[in-house]
């Protein structure tokens, strides 16, 4: 049996080395491969050892079937399986150990050696629960036993009143044979779960109960690592999925409501001064030859509407994506910005090159919202804006000296900023007692695209 | 007057050369990108340019770029930048030098073409010409101040006339007053906001303009 199961597992190790390639298909690299099959490497010396110390039953074989199994199918679970099978294996060890221990005290103090030199094949009689030690082999019990060869002493466990006792000893050490013998051995150890065990005499108990502590006590350092990991894992995985489904859907909402504005603005502004236009424009070419003066007065109308139109077209422009913006960036953005609001803006500014184009933008309405705010609900006289790029975070401070009160939950703006900011994963802080100052902190992670080229 | 045409949209710059020439402007070069601007404005050094800010190849503020360099190599070369957006940034930016002969309007500005020449004209002189929404919005932005809020709403439209950079006749004609009444009030606006009073056209309007920008 035993060689059976090694060979199985070696072809298992081989068939998952074989399979282990990544997502595309390419072979792995050495690394990859040995790091693939790690874990599931693992279970085959968990099992060996557990072939040694529990010898081959049905449940060892089990158990290299199972990791052979897993080895080929996830190399990843194989290294759950494997925490658990050692904090199992730990468990029944500590069994195993205190029932040897129970055993081997119970024998001890009941144990003594009868004497024994009955001639191989002659009758004796064992007493029912006696153990035979030494090379003594009785063919049948309980009685009359055959002895097959001469035993040293025959250990009963109330000892007969007439009989003279001799202990027994001393316990026999392990040696490095017996512990891989039942890997390559044949045979199927019989007795009951724990009796591999007792045959090491009294104190038999020590390297079982030594191997059940490291059981354990690696099987614990794993969970952690493995069971423990996948979880926090799985967590982390699950609430950034409805984080990511929540922002999803404002960025979603927010485009939409967008259009819905560009549309409307549009429909009510530019196109309609246009479509006067045009008719401004008819009723001038029709004019033209009766009365020429009222024809140029028309046209002059026509030219102020398609003026007013530029303007509306520009505004809405504006509201989409600043021109300077687009031009040169988030820094020249922010300072353009701090020139156009009545407060005194000091700003302090480094960014040293240009960041992606839709977290420029939201990082831009964001400054903008919060001096609009500064300037019309908080009544602020000066507005300090610190902006920093540091580690892949774009970092924006804006404090103003104002009445403070500022409160995302109850204003539109701030929220919509907040969730504008979601979709970059970035935040909105607002710390703004009643009385002021309003400190608004925001920070995006984003990377830097270029470094600055132009001249300026 | 020789005039260089930095547009990239062959129907304005075509608009655009059709009506400096009916003006009777001689158009040294029209071209459509930055980098062909700068080469143009340093080989033919013209009498006054005329720039669309935002160019190829960047589709940036190229134009505007384009500009600046040139007149860091030749100081004061009259430039007259035209954009659909007038941004306080890069008015800011034009006027730094305080060399003149600068311009920053909206393009809309060149539907009326009397006004467009004019202030033309003015930028090859040397004068500086804003656009009135740069004035409006420096302004507003300063309105709530001390000194400005001293001005009366008179003195605050002669303000407003002079930032953008016209003539103390230009503003009388606006106004439809005097030259006289116009020259009484800017004195007296020059004393309200402690600027040193002075005869030259374009250095009244540097100083107001660096005054309102400050």
């Amino acid at each position: 049996m035993g060689p059976v199961v090694t060979i199985f597992s070696i072809v298992c190790a081989v068939i998952a080395w074989l399979r282990s390639r990544d997502r595309a298909g390419d072979p792995r690299s050495w690394r990859h491969r040995v790091k693939a099959m790690g874990w599931g490497l693992l279970l085959l010396p968990i099992a060996w050892i557990v072939m040694w110390l529990f010898g081959v039953n049905p449940a060892t074989v089990g158990l290299l079937l199972l990791s052979g199994a897993v080895l080929i199918m996830a190399p990843v679970v194989a290294a759950d399986l494997a925490t658990v099978m050692l904090i199992l294996l730990g468990l029944y060890g500590l069994a195993a150990a205190f029932a040897v221990f129970k055993h081997a005290r119970q024998t001890a103090r009941v144990v003594m050696a009868v004497p024994v030199r009955a001639a191989r094949g002659a009758r004796i009689f064992v007493p029912k629960g006696a153990v035979v030690s030494g090379a003594g082999k009785v063919t049948a019990a309980p009685h009359p036993a055959r002895i097959t060869s001469p035993p040293t002493a025959v250990a009963v466990p109330r000892p007969p009143k007439s009989t003279s006792f001799q202990q027994i000893h001393p316990p026999k050490t392990v040696s490095l044979h017996q512990v891989f013998a039942p890997a390559f051995s044949t045979g199927i150890r019989p007795g009951p779960w724990y009796a591999a065990l007792t045959g090491t005499g009294p104190q038999g108990y020590v390297p079982v109960l030594l191997a059940a502590f490291l059981f354990l006590a690696f099987g614990l350092w794993l969970v952690p690592r493995t069971l423990g990991a996948r979880g926090a894992l799985i967590g982390r995985l699950s609430s950034r999925v409805q984080r990511l489904s929540e922002t999803r859907t404002d960025a979603v909402d927010t485009a939409a409501a967008e259009l819905r504005r560009v549309e409307r603005d549009l429909h009510d502004g530019a196109q309609a001064r246009l479509v006067a236009l045009g008719m401004s424009l008819r009723a001038a070419e029709r004019m033209f030859d009766t009365s020429p003066k009222a024809a140029l007065a028309l046209v002059g109308e026509a030219r102020e509407m398609s003026s007013r139109a530029l303007t509306e077209l520009r505004d809405l422009v504006r509201g989409i994506h600043p021109p300077v913006l687009a031009d040169r960036g988030l820094g020249d953005a922010v300072r353009a910005l701090a020139l156009e609001t009545p407060v005194n803006t000091t700003l302090d500014i480094d960014l040293p090159g240009r960041l992606a184009e839709p977290v420029e933008s939201a990082a831009y309405f964001a400054v903008a919202e919060v001096l609009a705010n500064a300037a019309k609900h908080a009544q602020a006289r000066t507005v300090e804006i610190h902006m920093r790029h540091t580690g892949d975070v774009l970092r924006i401070a804006v404090t103003d000296d104002g009445i403070g009160g500022a409160d995302p939950a109850k204003g539109s703006g701030l929220r919509g900023v907040e969730r504008r900011l979601g979709t970059f994963d970035g935040i909105l802080a607002v710390n703004s007692p009643p009385g002021g100052p309003t400190i608004v902190v925001i920070e995006v992670p984003c990377a830097l695209l270029s470094l600055k080229t132009s001249s300026c | 007057m020789r005039v260089v045409v930095a547009e990239d949209l062959f129907l304005l710059r075509d608009g655009l050369v059709r009506l400096l020439e009916a003006h009777g402007f001689e158009i040294t070069e029209a071209v459509g990108t930055g980098p062909d601007l700068l080469r143009a404005l340093l080989t033919h050094r013209p009498d006054v340019a005329i720039v669309d800010v935002r160019l190829p190849p960047s589709f940036t503020d190229e134009g505007l770029q384009a500009a600046l360099a040139a007149r860091r190599r030749v100081p004061g070369l009259p430039v007259l930048v035209l954009s659909q957006y007038v941004e306080q940034l890069y008015a800011r930016e034009l006027l730094a030098d305080q060399a003149g002969g600068v311009g920053y309007l909206l393009k809309d500005r060149v539907f009326n073409d009397d006004q467009f020449v004019e202030a033309l004209r003015a930028v090859a002189g040397g004068g500086t010409v804003m656009d009135p929404e740069v004035v409006s919005k420096l302004l507003v932005r300063r309105a709530r101040e001390e000194p400005v809020t001293r001005l009366s709403p008179r003195e605050r439209e002669v303000l407003a006339l002079m930032a953008e950079g016209r003539s103390n006749s230009a503003i009388a004609q606006r106004l439809f007053v005097t030259e006289k009444a116009v020259s009484k009030h800017s004195t007296s606006i020059f004393a309200k906001l402690d600027l040193a009073p002075s005869d030259d056209d374009n250095r009244r309007v540097l100083a107001v303009l660096a005054y309102l920008n400050a």
